[in-house]
């Protein structure tokens, strides 16, 4: 609990402005968190939430170089004025990306690590990784290597390895970013208790709120920089898509089979899959679903022909071609600019062939940018310009809609609609299920048991399964 | 595709400390250097493939994640005994072979031999995270220490983050070979600018993560125990031990 009794956490004007950048990625927030309280900050992509994270952690500007005005203050003290390893004693910070905030390499180590920094005595430290792995119920992987974990356990590592710092508050900066809807479910339940036993101030940046709703959580917007009372929705709710309730937002798809997998086996350790089998029409988007480490982006790998399987055949239209477009878009760029980039996959073929290619993906003035200087959301659009321009009939998705704000979810749901408009066909794997619900004609769910047929009937039979958190209206629902 | 499991962390050496690994290692390369007879060194390797199979290493899978290792050795023997020409001749034409001549090639490779295998079990079967430990406690600056562990972590990060690169490239169509300066550069902006990409921005999420556990507060940290002695240790100790008894041997008999 808090060693004072003013706010926890008090944010007052504050302005962040990153050297590299024409607006300020904070600009003028101010907010009051008291101690004990829980808080969900949300807001568009790109509206300053992570920056705030990280300014109330004490690593801007510390460690990440900013021009920073007005006031950030821990227990009514300034954060301006603590080096950041002096605020991680109160402020617990965790990342989006679990894999990329462990440090050691076996689970025990990792819990220790903090603890160890303090110079506490050993007996101290091992009662701590006791008892912070027995709160996050990981106890019994103590003794695996880091590596070896899942998404859902390593973020629960992330935790424990920061609840061993004995925070008074904690921070997680969009904590199920990287969890299927299994490990995001486990992660949400794992905070209230956190929330009811510890009585920790909570301040949660997530796009996902309902699922916290039992945690009564205090709602703060942050839209360009700063916390508004009114504002536009910046994520998309599926409905608008205007795809549910029997709305039909474009033509059934047609007879003529583009993908055809027959009994397919593959496995690494144990098989992912045994004798699956499905099939993809033009026209058709297939929504694939599952939980992390199931296979889906595997699969997407043998369908292009980036691995072979064990047994089984995948036999596309003959004469078919695929574009996979990866889940991070920087593994896809290679060149030095925008139109040299579009270039690798054929030269101009027409004159200002380039520029409409640009202006449909909304980057035209651009072209001679870098592209790894583009925001996440230029990139995608970038990624999957460049797939399309080989003009593939089977277009491969893995998770296009992480990080990208409603804008950007908007363009890619009209341009891979007017791919299947023009006859081809897209397998698109998202843990976003209410946006798969609202986009597929048909559903793979890619687990031990894999199901496969229309979208509706695949959740209803998740939902006989009781496998909560893979249907829709476990994240639907107003914010 | 299906790949054997993982070995258990208590396979054999596996579950000894790091202390008695090094120990091993430096008894093992020490006997190869020390003692001038081919038993010993033949004894040596030996003992490198049974303690493999007993930590689980396989022995087969360790012989194969040697093969480059062995086929050299192979090309060195040859070399070796090709270029003695002393000795008593056992094959005296175009090619001279003597018997000395195959001695100090036989010699020479299992030297060679022990030293590699010797290493490459010590990689296998030692956790880097309690070697650290123990360099740190030997008086190694913590800072040190850590870079080994991280090192070691970012290891599975580059592979899997080439292997995403390279299928990137496949997809893409881009077609890159090093059998050329032209083919070179666009290897290195191809695969390692996207591969230094990921990386720079994983060393920012993990100095993040440990200067929000307050790594660096302190000039000194917590030590973590060194753990209680293990049969594994006193295997370790003993081979070392036979190791040392069995070159003295071979010296006062003037084993060859």
């Amino acid at each position: 609990m808090s060693s004072t009794s003013g706010p926890a956490i008090r944010i007052r004007d504050l302005r962040i402005h990153y050297p590299d950048r024409a607006l300020p990625a904070i600009d003028g927030a101010t907010a009051a968190i008291a101690a004990g309280e829980t808080v969900v900050i949300t807001g568009p992509s790109g509206c300053g939430k992570s920056t705030l994270c990280r300014a109330i952690g004490g690593f801007i500007p510390e460690l990440i170089p900013a021009r920073v005005g007005g006031e950030i203050a821990v227990d009514g003290q300034s954060v301006w004025d603590m080096d950041s390893a002096r605020i991680a004693q109160r402020v617990g910070t965790i990342q989006q990306d679990p894999d990329a905030q462990i440090c050691t390499l076996r689970v025990e180590r990792e819990v220790a690590f903090g603890p160890e920094n303090l110079c506490l005595p050993a007996q101290e430290v091992a009662a701590r990784v006791d008892e912070c792995l027995d709160a996050v119920g990981i106890d019994h992987l103590r003794h695996r290597e880091t590596t070896d974990l899942s998404g859902g356990e390593k973020q629960r590592l992330a935790i424990a390895s920061i609840l061993a710092m004995r925070p008074e508050i904690l921070l997680l900066d969009e904590p199920t970013a990287n969890l299927d809807p299994d490990g995001a479910k486990g992660l949400f339940d794992l905070l209230g208790r956190l929330r009811a036993e510890r009585r920790m101030t909570l301040v949660v940046v997530e796009h996902r709120i309902r699922p916290l709703r039992s945690m009564a959580p205090r709602l703060l917007v942050l839209d360009r920089g700063r916390f508004v009372t009114r504002h536009a929705r910046g994520w998309i709710d599926p409905r608008d898509l205007g795809a549910r309730a029997g709305a039909p937002a474009r033509e059934a798809p047609s007879d003529k089979r583009l993908l055809r997998v027959d009994r397919l086996t593959f496995g690494y350790d144990t098989a992912l899959f045994r004798g699956l089998s499905f099939d993809l029409r033009r026209g058709e988007i297939v929504g694939l679903i599952g939980p992390n480490g199931g296979g889906k982006t595997t699969l997407l790998r043998l369908i292009a022909g980036l691995a072979t399987p064990d047994d089984g055949r995948i036999e596309l239209d003959p004469g078919a071609r695929t574009g996979f477009v990866f889940q991070h878009p920087h593994h896809q760029i290679f060149e030095r600019t925008v139109t040299a980039e579009l270039r690798i996959d054929g030269p101009e073929r027409s004159t200002g062939e380039f520029d409409r290619w640009l202006a449909a993906g909304r980057l035209e003035r651009l072209g001679d940018a870098a592209p790894l200087s583009l925001s996440l959301g230029e990139q995608r659009r970038l990624t999957l310009l460049t797939a399309l321009r080989r003009e593939p009939d089977l277009l491969l998705l893995d998770e296009p809609f992480i990080g990208q704000d409603r804008r950007n979810v908007e363009w890619i749901v009209t341009t891979i609609r007017a791919h299947c408009a023009a006859g081809g066909g897209v397998l698109l794997v998202s843990h976003d299920v209410a946006l798969v619900e609202a986009l597929a004609d048909r559903l793979l769910y890619l687990d031990r048991e894999p199901r496969f047929g229309p979208t509706r009937e695949v959740f209803a039979a998740l939902r006989a399964a009781a496998r909560t958190p893979f249907l829709p209206e476990f994240w639907e629902g107003e914010t | 595709m299906i790949r054997r499991p993982a070995p258990s962390p208590d396979a054999g050496l596996r579950a000894a400390g790091p202390a008695a690994n090094l120990l091993l290692l430096g008894g093992l390369v020490g006997s190869a250097f020390a003692s001038p007879s081919l038993i010993v060194r033949g004894v040596a390797f030996g003992a490198v493939l049974l303690l493999a199979g007993w930590s689980g290493v396989g022995v087969s899978r360790f012989l194969r994640s040697l093969r480059f290792v062995l086929l050299f050795s192979a090309i060195l023997f040859v070399a070796q005994a090709l270029s003695v020409r002393e000795g008593a001749a056992l094959l005296d034409g175009f090619l001279r072979v003597t018997d000395l001549g195959l001695r100090s090639g036989a010699g020479i490779t299992l030297r060679f031999l022990v030293v590699l295998a010797s290493s490459l079990l010590f990689v296998s079967v030692t956790d880097p995270d309690r070697l650290a430990g123990t360099l740190i406690q030997a008086g190694v600056p913590y800072r040190y220490g850590y870079l080994l562990i991280l090192a070691l972590r970012f290891v599975p990060f580059f592979q899997r983050e080439l292997r995403i690169v390279r299928e990137a490239q496949r997809v893409r169509g881009l077609a890159v070979s090093v059998r050329s300066p032209a083919g070179i550069r666009r290897a290195v902006r191809y695969t390692f600018l996207p591969v230094l990409v990921s990386g720079l921005m994983r060393v920012d999420s993990i100095a993040l993560s440990m200067k929000g556990r307050c790594f660096g507060l302190h000039r000194r940290r917590t030590a973590p125990s060194a753990g209680r002695l293990r049969l594994a240790d006193g295997a370790a100790v003993g081979c070392v031990a036979l190791l040392a008894a069995l070159s003295i041997l071979a010296a006062q008999e003037g084993w060859a």
